[in-house]
């Protein structure tokens, strides 16, 4: 796709009016080698955790050598942990876990966030001010802290991670989405929809919040990662489900054997690095394919 | 040349030994920096138990008795003492010149006041609760009226448990848990005299001029730098910034520390304090009430494993619930040795089938801080392999752990408890069916009951023939180890770690909990 005389093409007249708009965010996309690069590191994290368990079918929780045999050593890629479980049994089950905690709670902040911000910024008056303001107070709330609050106080599960990760991330989304509902408003096509007595749930959602939602997308995206490391931060001070293998998790359980058996925690903080890596360029990639001002670069 | 050179290593090892030698005269004088773990709530252990405030605590209050490191009580307060033929009374001799820190000489009506004040404050309540009476013939003497004999008694005289405080001070009628005296301007009658203390930060201690013991304490200043961090606290013992810490048990650490040239790492003294960690099983609920289920998680555990690879070899072998370094500890007790075939059969036979996962029930196992969470997720993959499904059920915090226990609601959970000098004292309170309390933590939250081992305490705690109590305490826990309330991993391993300039680190039964007043710098 890089050819230069493809290139050449896009920029006539004639190329820009036949093809589709996400036919042309697409086409911006994977012209940048990061972004295509954090996709393709992505894809194989995803690959590795979801298809690893039926190639390599070892129980991440059993015992299964020696604690802290060296990776490499035995037929151990990975080494054993400090109970002697197979390291990388551990971050084939922990990166489905670390994976899904971030694509869930990230879910659950892009709603709640969407929501809030949708009306707020729809709205507008006495609804924005109460929203905001609302908003404003959880933004202040050190993050760590009141999500360790919401674990600690309803036991730390699964579930109950999740929820609190997705619980103290969403002002941001909320934000972004009140900032350009607040513009795309007053546009005259959302004008016209609403002389044309449309319903306000029509409004918000079938005119205004699709295009509202690139840099929505791109925040999302970010959140996913920064949902992951907060997932570790939460397994690092022992708060989260011990029953469910997570990068975090393994990090957490060795870290007291850092200077003897250092790559029991090395390897799962390399994968954590990688996969937000990895999200993280992901986002600058749709963030520049997205956003109009930055095409030109 | 190999010759010369063991000859040359010989003369070396001789100059060194010599000048340890040479060392090992006690000077007095200078100013000592030690580490403690936690920041006590406050410095008067007549009410308050645990060892964050029994080590300051035994600092600055003397106690009618001290003890070596074989168990042996030795004159403190009490320069002599002696048991009626009946058992019944005790009568203490007081040392003539003892003072406390404001001058005020120590009478035998403080002795009745402090054990007064712990019998009414202190959580251990087995401790004097036969003491009914103290008579006070004189000034310098004591008779403790029992109602039964009482061999916990000698053992509950130390420093620890029953500090001798001013009942001119702490009788003034405020409430003694809340006293104002208890962290400042504490008046104590110990070898040292309280100069500052400051939360988070330090205790700093002063030399009592007026001690009644002659010649001592050897240091001039003993401070006590509270590190929490082990860390932390090794960093500053390799540095010599402190130069003594106590009541170590972090297995990396002290592995880290023993390769140190310039430490002494020791595991003497402490097994007064008798500190041993345990699975617990409830035996009233669920799948654990069945006693073939919890010995078959009993042959399920390899002890030598969570020894040796978890502990680092720190820690030492215990089968029972009374702490190995006791004189009541029965090795022949069944420590259920890893024997996986067997605890299959065990269930097989009790009935317990597979399921088409190869499961036969579920259980959850609990655990209260992180440093015992390791052993609680030991327990996952290892019960796995005779069909138990463990889920560990992680708590907020202490308390909430602590609540979920004492109210019985678990079927396992790890636990450290203290066994605290005479097993009436730390150990009858599992297993005693009048102990069973809800809502209390460390209390028999096994809800264990056996009119036997019941009537066996009674027997063991009501004699002071040593021979008569390890024949009883001998049965006890052979009852035990074949009813299971609780499966004891191993003997917490506290250490004394000192710089090796320090003569005469804390090594007695009672460990970092009792006087420092033999301590000394060298050089």
């Amino acid at each position: 796709m890089s050819e230069p005389v493809q290139t050449n093409n896009t920029e006539s007249i004639e190329a820009i009016e036949t093809i589709s708009p996400w036919r042309e965010m697409a086409g911006i996309f994977f012209r940048n080698y990061e972004a295509v690069f954090g996709l393709v590191l992505l894809v194989s994290i995803m690959v590795f955790t979801f298809i690893g368990p039926f190639v390599y079918t070892t129980d991440p929780f059993e015992m299964v050598w020696a604690p802290f045999t060296r990776p490499g050593q035995e037929g151990f890629l990975f080494g054993t942990d400090y109970l002697g479980r197979d390291i990388l049994a551990e971050m084939i089950a922990g990166g489905q876990v670390s994976i899904a905690i971030g694509l869930a709670a990230a879910a659950i902040s892009v709603v709640i966030g969407v929501c809030i911000g949708a009306f707020a910024g729809y709205y507008g008056g006495i609804v924005e001010e109460a929203l905001m303001r609302s908003t404003e107070f959880f933004q202040v709330l050190p993050t760590l802290l009141f999500s360790m609050v919401i674990v600690a106080l309803f036991g730390a599960s699964l579930l109950t991670v999740t929820f609190a990760i997705g619980i103290v991330s969403w002002p941001a989304v909320a934000r972004v989405t009140r900032t350009e509902f607040l513009r795309i408003r007053e546009l005259e096509y959302v004008r016209a929809a609403r002389s044309g007595s449309a319903k306000d749930g029509y409004l918000i959602f079938r005119v205004i919040l699709p295009n509202a939602l690139p840099p929505i997308i791109v925040q999302a995206n970010l959140m996913v990662g920064s949902a992951i490391l907060f997932e570790a931060a939460l397994s690092f001070l022992n708060l989260s489900d011990p029953n469910v293998m997570s990068w975090g998790q393994v990090i957490g359980s060795n870290r007291t054997y850092i200077l003897d058996a250092g790559f029991a925690v090395a390897i799962p903080g390399f994968a954590i690095f990688l996969t937000v890596l990895a999200i993280s360029l992901i986002g600058d990639g749709l963030n520049d394919a997205l956003n109009p001002r930055l095409r030109q670069r | 040349m190999k010759r010369k050179l063991s000859l040359i290593v010989t003369a070396l090892a001789m100059a060194v030994t010599s000048h340890l030698g040479f060392a090992s005269e006690p000077t007095a004088g200078g100013t000592m920096v030690m580490a403690i773990q936690n920041t006590p709530r406050h410095l008067n252990p007549a009410v308050q138990s645990g060892t964050a405030t029994g080590v300051p605590g035994s600092q600055l209050f003397a106690a009618p008795l001290r003890y070596d490191e074989g168990w042996n009580p030795q004159p403190y307060l009490a320069e002599s003492w002696s048991v009626s033929d009946d058992g019944l009374s005790v009568t203490l001799n007081l040392v003539k010149n003892a003072t406390f820190h404001d001058g005020h000489p120590i009478t035998s009506a403080d002795i009745v006041f402090s054990i007064d004040t712990v019998k009414a404050n202190h959580p251990f309540k087995t401790m004097f609760a036969p003491v009914e009476t103290v008579d006070t013939p004189d000034e310098h003497t004591a008779i403790l009226r029992l109602s039964q004999p009482h061999p916990a008694l000698m053992l509950a005289m130390s420093s620890q448990l029953l500090p001798i405080i001013p009942k001119h001070v702490y009788g003034d009628g405020q409430d003694p848990k809340s006293h104002p005296q208890n962290s400042e301007n504490v008046v104590g009658s110990g070898p040292f005299k309280l100069a500052e203390f400051k939360r988070d930060q330090h205790i700093i201690l002063e030399k009592n001029e007026n001690y009644f013991m002659e010649g001592l304490p050897y240091l001039d200043k003993l401070v006590m730098r509270i590190i929490k961090d082990p860390s932390a606290r090794t960093i500053a013992l390799e540095s010599g910034e402190v130069m003594l810490s106590i009541f170590e048990e972090t297995p990396r650490d002290l592995a880290r520390m023993k390769k140190s040239d310039g430490l002494n790492v020791s595991s003497d003294g402490y097994s007064a304090i008798g500190s041993v960690v345990w699975l617990a099983f409830n035996t009233q609920n669920g799948k654990t009430a069945d006693k073939q289920v919890r010995q078959a998680i009993s042959y399920a555990i390899d002890r030598n494993f969570i020894i040796n690879a978890l502990m680092l070899g720190t820690a030492a072998e215990a089968k029972t619930g009374i702490h190995p370094g006791s004189p009541f500890y029965d090795e022949t007790a069944n420590g259920y040795d890893i024997d996986l075939d067997k605890a299959n059969l065990i269930l097989d036979d009790a009935g317990y089938a597979r399921d088409s996962d190869g499961m036969r029930f579920g259980l959850t196992i609990d655990y209260g801080w992180a440093e015992i969470k390791q052993f609680a997720e030991y327990m996952k993959p290892q019960l796995k392999k005779i069909g138990i499904d463990v889920t560990v059920r992680a708590s907020a915090d202490f308390p909430s752990w602590a609540k979920r226990i004492s109210n019985h609601d678990f079927d396992m959970t790890m636990d450290n408890v203290f066994n605290w000098g005479d097993p009436v004292i730390g150990v009858h309170r599992t297993y005693s069916s009048e102990n069973i309390k809800k809502g209390v933590i460390w209390s028999n939250t096994q809800q264990y009951a056996n009119a036997r081992v019941d009537e066996l305490m009674q027997l063991a705690g009501s004699t002071y023939d040593v021979e008569e109590r390890q024949k009883y305490y001998a049965e006890f826990q052979q009852i035990l180890a074949d009813e299971l309330p609780l499966y004891t991993l191993f003997a917490a391993p506290y250490h004394t770690v000192s710089n090796k300039k320090v003569g005469n680190p804390p090594k007695s039964i009672w460990g970092g909990s009792s006087p420092m007043d033999k301590m000394y710098l060298s050089e």
